[in-house]
């Protein structure tokens, strides 16, 4: 009796943990039931909560709460709670939410996972009735559905940037091999020289090919893209492509090249860390935001660059903006969609982009008036590529990509066994991609 | 002697009855807890593991199509097999070395046994986070002080890169693991040793038995049910390793450090995968069943 019930013990400790993912009804949909927009409920009186990932200062609590007293001094009914996430454990949170009932209503963030993963599963609301005409047509595209929906109202966008240490550049005279006013690399050829040149001046992590984890994994795609001239995806955004000669020649060189090492033990910040105090000469994992944020512990003069390339440099750009879950309240709803109005007014804009430090994604008077750095930074923005987050399977793809990278790091480094590495992890994304 | 028939009278049969009644109440509330807890979500890991179940869809029933994918899962094997590494060296050395350092902490001065206990017992009280952590800076490639010290006293060449490195990721897990997992079983050897009875001991001095005999012939069978209780629970915390490597590795690099435990979130969290997750879950537990049952049966026989 003692035995079996030591053995239960230990099987239900193990069990315990097991079905933590489990759902709770099999039979059942995760995806809450339709709600009716005819008759839209009242959206005073309600408390909604709104999750926010780290998009510039939307995660500084004081910057939020003035953000939300504007908000309430219009609309004193509507309570809204804030909870801010990361992107380390931000979607398992948003996951787990979902699967236990309890998600959010508002969720900021960008169309890789409001549109490509949550709107794709059918848990989002439609945003087209509060898309005004013309507002938004440059972009509103990669907030869409392939079936029409708008799943994601932009607020902000970036274009991804790489950066440099200019003073160390400037030491190791490799300045000469970059244009200072366009922020971009002579060649491709000459981006190599100036690794070289930083690498020769006694510096041995000049750059770093981080692959412990996929976040900041828009960095080593675009850097891998740029170099080869070879794409990630189609242009339908059906399937994924960088398995291709180009782009296996494009890594294989980084892989030789002295200075540039690649790290399967740290991801995107731990390189901009790095970055930051002075071990690493490059970051490829940069925007504007990570300069505000770590403005007082540069101890240099940072260049942003775009990527190195032989032709256009094809930045990974960024959009972030507010989706609705359907949690089954339509009060709710329309108390998230009266939020999402008010943040996107004229009047409150400019105030809700500033506090993401990237760039608005329509015209507006007078913004960033009194920050240094945003011309600087805004010479990237025509330099946006493809926005190809939304292909289907991006889950798998992004877990693939840097799993192929740690393989690569492992690998013999010839053109050949890279290829081989990114064709397997191509056709796993692609799988996915087609089971959709 | 003649049996004597005993009779209860009714009044004793309520009275156990009641006492019976009342029992039961006060088990109830961790009864209830259990069930929901335990129960239920044991229940539903073995049905959900005969499901194709993911989010935001219905879930498909595909019968045991997880557990044959399973078997074909290379990461799996290779998760199995680090997991099976990470058990067979973490539970011997943290037996082994906790008898060690309990028997001798329990011989020093009172002050000293504690001291000591205390000292050993830290990592286990401070967050799991922050012990971590700290152990990241430590193997840090670029500034973690194992490579300053190495190349400063002209150990090493060049920096190791002790986490990217697989051959060295998984070693640096299991020597975390170690730290965390001996401060219980120091306590509780040392609690044991204390209990042993002293008459005994010296009975067998008395009779010229060495320290070493005095140790193995009497002490040691006394320690048999502290011991049978370490290996059975420092074996379950070395299978469902899982804060290390999130928090240090995620599994890399190239899986050499993924474990059961963590390609079950990885799967079900990462991927959505929740059926497949789940056949995992119940494939660990059988084995840990399994283990867990061999233990006590040589327990027993000793």
């Amino acid at each position: 009796m003692k035995k079996l019930l030591v053995l239960l013990l230990a099987l239900t400790m193990v069990f315990a943990l097991a079905a933590c993912g489990g759902q709770a009804a099999p039979a059942e949909s995760a995806a809450p039931a339709p709600t009716e927009s005819a008759e839209p409920a009242p959206a005073e009186g309600v408390t909604i909560t709104l999750w926010t990932y780290p998009i510039g200062k939307w995660t500084d609590e004081a910057t939020v709460k003035d953000l939300i007293a504007d908000f309430n001094a219009v609309y004193p009914d509507i309570t809204v709670q804030v909870e801010y996430l990361d992107y380390t454990n931000g979607d398992d949170k948003v996951n787990t939410a979902i699967e236990g009932g309890q998600a959010p209503d508002i969720v900021m963030e960008g169309p890789e996972r409001l549109i490509a993963n949550c709107g794709a599963k059918g848990l989002m609301v439609d945003l087209a009735d509060i898309v005004p005409a013309g507002t938004y047509d440059s972009i509103i595209g990669s907030c869409t559905s392939a079936n029409g929906e708008v799943y994601e109202l932009p607020v902000c966008m970036i274009a991804h940037c790489m950066a440099i240490n200019r003073d160390v550049f400037e030491a190791a005279d490799a300045l000469q091999y970059l244009n200072e006013e366009t922020h971009t690399w002579n060649s491709v050829d000459d981006f190599f020289k100036a690794v070289q040149a930083v690498y020769d001046a006694g510096y041995p992590y000049v750059g770093t090919i981080y692959c412990g984890g996929q976040g900041g994994d828009q960095g080593t795609r675009a850097l891998i893209t740029n170099i080869s001239g070879g794409t990630y995806a189609n242009a339908e955004h059906t399937e994924y492509t960088y398995a291709s000669q180009e782009n296996a020649e494009g890594l294989a060189r980084l892989y030789a090249q002295d200075g540039i090492n690649f790290d399967t033990a740290i991801v995107a910040s731990d390189e901009i860390q790095n970055f930051v105090n002075g071990t690493f000469q490059m970051a490829f994992c940069w925007n504007i935001s990570q300069e505000v944020n770590n403005a007082d512990a540069l101890g240099f003069d940072v260049l942003p660059m775009a990527f190195p390339s032989d032709t256009t440099p094809s930045l990974q750009g960024g959009i972030w903006g507010f989706g609705v879950f359907n949690n089954g309240d339509d009060a709710r709803i329309e108390a998230a969609k009266t939020f999402i109005q008010f943040m996107t007014s004229e009047e409150e804009y400019a105030k809700a982009v500033e506090a993401t430090t990237f760039a608005p994604v329509r015209d507006v008077d007078g913004i960033y008036a009194d920050n240094a750095l945003f011309p600087e930074y805004s010479l990237l923005s025509p330099l946006m590529g493809d926005y190809y987050q939304i292909t289907k399977g991006w889950t798998e793809a992004r877990t693939e990509w840097w799993n192929m990278l740690q393989r690569v790091n492992d690998s013999d480094g010839s053109v050949e066994s890279i290829l081989a590495e990114m064709q397997a992890a191509q056709d796993t994304a692609n799988a996915a991609a087609a089971a959709g | 002697m003649a049996n004597k028939k005993i009779t209860v009278s009714p009044m004793s049969r309520r009275l156990v009855m009641r006492e019976n009644v009342a029992a039961y109440l006060f088990m109830l509330p961790f009864l209830l807890f259990f069930v929901a807890f335990v129960l239920y979500p044991m229940f539903m890991c073995i049905f959900t593991s005969f499901f194709d179940a993911t989010m935001g869809r219905d879930d498909i029933f595909i019968g045991f199509q997880n557990y044959k994918e399973l078997f074909n899962d290379p990461i799996f094997w290779k998760a199995l097999k680090n997991t099976l590494v990470i058990v067979l060296v973490s539970v011997p050395v943290t037996c082994v070395f906790s008898l060690w350092v309990a028997s001798v902490i329990s011989r020093m001065p009172m002050a000293g046994t504690s001291a000591f206990r205390c000292i050993f017992y830290l990592p286990v009280v401070t967050g799991s986070v922050a012990v971590t952590m700290v152990w990241k800076w430590m193997f840090n490639n670029y500034y973690g002080i194992f490579n300053y010290l190495g190349q400063n006293m002209g150990l090493l060449d060049k920096p190791i890169n002790w986490l990217g490195d697989p051959k060295y990721a998984l070693g640096c897990i299991i020597l975390i693991l170690l730290t965390t997992s001996v401060g219980q079983p120091i306590v509780l050897y040392v609690s044991a040793l204390d209990n042993v009875d002293k008459s005994l001991v010296e009975a067998a001095e008395v009779d010229g038995a060495t320290q070493m005999q005095a140790f193995w012939k009497i002490k040691w069978p006394q320690m048999m049910p502290t011991t049978l209780y370490i290996l059975v629970i420092t074996t379950i915390n070395s299978f469902q390793c899982f804060a290390l490597i999130q928090l240090l590795t995620s599994g890399g690099p190239s899986n050499s450090t993924m474990t059961i435990m963590y390609y079950i979130y990885y799967n079900a969290f990462k991927l959505y995968r929740y059926g497949y997750g789940n056949a995992m879950g119940v494939i660990l537990a059988i084995i840990i069943a399994i283990l867990s049952a061999i233990q006590f049966k040589a327990g027993q026989e000793k």
